[in-house]
């Protein structure tokens, strides 16, 4: 099971490479020498099952292509992550919620009292060395 | 009679639970210092509102059968078998029955409901996750996200995923990350999600009831702060302190303007950076509390 999620990835890898193209299953296990035809077909047939392969009929050979590119796939993660999709359901646990400039000037304050980290390190500027 | 009064005591039992005991319970200042037990205080509080209610109902519906509360329950399920559950029915009786019967098929159907959406959406985004996320070493025991914006956060289930992005990846100190995994981890193993579902459930069919309305809010702080102390059994907790305000201070990025402002960063920082935060008296006497709560309804219909 394990190993058929792995596969899955890279199956998936492989069409995300070649966005914009359809690939035959054979073109795919070119691309996955240590695989077999068939299992490679099996695994195309979960992923269009699961809506991230589509699947095109072309003469007697059928075409896949990823439905969306990795990008976009992880854009839609992150917009459930960052609470902008709606989720009243509570999909997820976040670890944090939004500070308002003013709180984290406060809290930044606070923290250098207690820790005396040069903690108004700007965000921005990337971590430094761990202390 | 005695059922009548019996009755009486459990709706108002309900009632409190419901309205000000909720109330009292999201205001006091003693949950932050036992958060575990603060949240079976609330769960134990939402049970026994809903509990007392449906036995109020269903001991004046027995009422006229004149045996007491527990042969009444079993004539009452008996002419249930026999196909006329409905005979004999007097007002009260009629008005007893469909109180309970409104309250326990409202609550089923609505936590129903959501579960089935809820598991969905939650193995929608697993599966996109498993095929999307990276395993990195920066960031062992979570998947990574190769996404700008920093988050990190937990998706519950029977096998939960630990997910940071790459966003989180470059603002973070690597004790920080740590401490950050470390927390989620802590969701995942207490099951917060399963916590959690019932109460966000009701919120929207129920927001006229103060319980509804109020406790997703004070759990979901209770369950954080509940994470962060497992979090600071194995990392240092100012790491935490500070991770928490680089993240919330990144979120509040323009381009974030949707994600919801809460009250949880300050409240959780404030909590971190005081040394002496854990009581064990509070925490005794919430659990008490709740088990007190919890079998008082059946004790005044059994008695």
């Amino acid at each position: 099971m394990a190993r058929l999620g792995e596969l899955e990835r890279k199956v998936m890898d492989v069409l995300w490479e070649s966005m914009g193209s359809e690939k035959t299953v054979r073109q795919v296990a070119e691309e996955l020498p240590n695989h077999a035809y068939t299992t490679i077909l099996t695994v195309l047939d979960r992923l269009q099952r699961k809506h991230m392969v589509r699947r095109t009929k072309d003469g007697r050979a059928h075409r896949y292509a990823a439905t969306a590119s990795r990008e976009a796939y992880t854009a839609e993660l992150m917009l459930e992550a960052l609470g902008a999709a709606p989720d009243r359901d509570a999909v997820l646990v976040r670890f944090a919620e939004v500070v308002t400039s003013s709180e984290a000037s406060v809290l930044r304050q606070a923290l250098d009292g207690v820790a005396g980290e040069p903690g108004t390190a700007n965000p921005a500027s990337g971590p430094k060395a761990p202390t | 009679m005695r059922l009548y009064l019996v009755a009486a005591g459990l709706l108002g039992l309900s009632v409190t639970c419901l309205g000000p005991g909720s109330s009292w319970l999201a205001a006091a200042r003693w949950t932050s210092r036992a958060p575990r037990a603060a949240v079976v205080l609330w769960q134990a509080i939402g049970v026994t509102g809903a509990v007392a209610a449906i036995g109020a109902g269903l001991a004046v519906a027995v009422v006229r059968f004149g045996v007491g509360f527990r042969a009444g329950l079993g004539d009452l399920a008996a002419g249930l078998v026999d196909g006329h559950p409905l005979s004999g029915l007097g007002l009260p009786d009629a008005l007893g029955l469909t109180l309970a019967a409104d309250v326990a098929i409202v609550l089923a159907t609505v936590v129903a409901i959501t579960m089935v959406r809820t598991v969905r959406a939650r193995a929608r985004h697993r599966r996109v996750l498993d095929l999307v996320g990276i395993g990195s070493e920066e960031a062992a025991g979570a998947l990574l996200l190769d996404h700008p914006k920093a988050t990190a956060y937990c998706l519950p289930g029977i096998r939960p995923r630990i997910v940071v992005s790459a966003g989180a990846l470059r603002l973070l100190h690597s004790s920080e990350l740590a401490a950050v995994i470390e927390h989620e981890r802590g969701h995942a193993c207490e099951h917060h999600g399963l916590v959690m579902l019932p109460l966000t459930s009701l919120v929207e069919p129920l927001r006229w009831i103060p319980y509804a309305r109020l406790a997703p809010t004070a759990v979901g702080l209770l369950l954080e702060m509940a994470a962060d102390d497992y979090s600071a059994r194995q990392h240092d907790r100012h790491d935490l302190a500070r991770a928490l305000v680089r993240m919330g201070t990144a979120m509040a990025a323009p381009e974030c303007a949707f994600a919801a402002a809460g009250i949880s960063v300050p409240a959780r920082v404030q909590r971190l950076l005081t040394e002496d935060t854990t009581s064990r008296a509070a925490a005794t006497a919430a659990v008490c509390a709740a088990s007190v709560l919890l079998l008082a309804p059946f004790a005044a219909l059994l008695a």
